[in-house]
């Protein structure tokens, strides 16, 4: 099965030569940069060491760099899709045990998660991880551990669903979308590391926001989806 | 409805009728997005002029006053532009994405080849 990593990065020149070359030693998957036009020397950085990079003109968010490089995927074919963080958090050692799990066909998605065999740490982040949890649970009926996890494997058919639809955001939402859809979702104990270097995507001031937009998208919006056609 | 006030409506509208033509003739609003505000201010001519059906529409729907009335039309017309609005950035923001993706790549599909 032909496989791509989606590896976005925003102001990442610290970490990505890490992250890529974690990728290529420990895997043999094809990997795609999505620089979304960072103000730092990302793009140089990447450029020197010859990395696979698409290069976003125009800041857009993380949203839109995973959605760019599902439609790279789609364009070209890839049977999985995978969304790697470019920050150094996530381990590339852990990915066959995704790609494992879709080609069996255990399931359709599958989300590389601390939590499978360990326990939840009490802090404001996982409080907010519980919530989505008990949202999703409530829209589904399924358990989701780790909603905030960065690392999702998704076959051609979600592959497709993000390609086509612009709604569709590398958050737990979504999830809730795809398995309205009648797509199963599976969790891969892995292990995550403290990113080095840099900021992330969600600063504590966006957290709010963060959780006010998943929480209604899922009760309101995602809940209503249809098993087939529409959105 | 008082005097002061039917007064007031009708030099607020001639001059923002006017603002609207001008802004048109400068090419700085599109014809279609300024019919709206055009319609907007004749209806507050309208009001101001035949303020007794306001008065009777106000004393049926309830209103304490027919000034109310007046300002809670304003409000709802200001909220449908509002949201009118928001569609439009919703969809310019989509747009821009796509050609924002489209541009990204195609810069990579030259590259590789």
């Amino acid at each position: 099965m032909k496989v791509l990593l989606i590896i976005p990065a925003y102001n990442e020149a610290e970490n990505i030569e890490k992250t890529v070359k974690d990728v290529v030693t420990n895997t043999n998957y094809d990997y795609i940069v999505i620089n979304d036009c960072s103000k730092d020397n990302t793009k140089e950085v990447c450029e020197r060491n010859n990395f696979h990079m698409l290069s976003l003109p125009i800041n857009y968010g993380l949203t839109s760099a995973i959605q760019v490089g599902m439609k790279y995927a789609y364009q070209n074919n890839y049977d999985i899709a995978i969304q790697f963080d470019g920050d150094g958090q996530h381990q590339a050692k852990y990915l066959k045990d995704l790609v494992k799990e879709i080609e069996s066909g255990n399931c359709e998605i599958a989300i590389g998660s601390r939590f499978v065999n360990k326990k939840k740490p009490f802090s404001l982040r996982m409080f907010g991880s519980m919530i989505i949890s008990i949202c999703i649970k409530l829209v589904t009926g399924k358990k989701v551990k780790d909603t905030s996890s960065g690392m999702r494997a998704y076959n051609k058919y979600a592959i497709e669903q993000f390609a086509k639809n612009h709604s569709l955001t590398p958050e737990p939402d979504t999830l809730v979308y795809m398995m309205k859809k009648g797509m199963t979702v599976k969790e891969v104990q892995v292990e995550m590391s403290e990113r080095e270097f840099g900021e992330s995507y969600l600063t504590l001031f966006k957290s709010a926001e963060y959780m006010l937009n998943v929480v209604f998208s899922i009760l309101f919006i995602r809940s209503t989806t249809k098993k087939k056609g529409g959105k | 409805m008082s005097i002061t006030l039917r007064v007031l409506l009708i030099i607020a509208s001639f001059f923002s009728f006017l603002l609207c033509l001008k802004r048109i003739k400068q090419e700085k609003l599109k014809i279609t997005n300024s019919v709206v505000w055009m319609l907007g201010s004749l209806s507050l001519v309208l009001m101001a002029v035949f303020s007794n059906v306001v008065e009777w529409i106000a004393v049926k729907l309830g209103f304490i006053a027919p000034v109310n009335f007046v300002f809670l039309v304003m409000i709802a017309f200001l909220l449908m532009q509002t949201f009118i609005d928001n569609i439009r950035i919703s969809a310019l923001n989509e747009k821009i994405k796509d050609l924002n993706h489209y541009i990204a790549l195609k810069e990579l599909e030259d590259e590789d080849k």
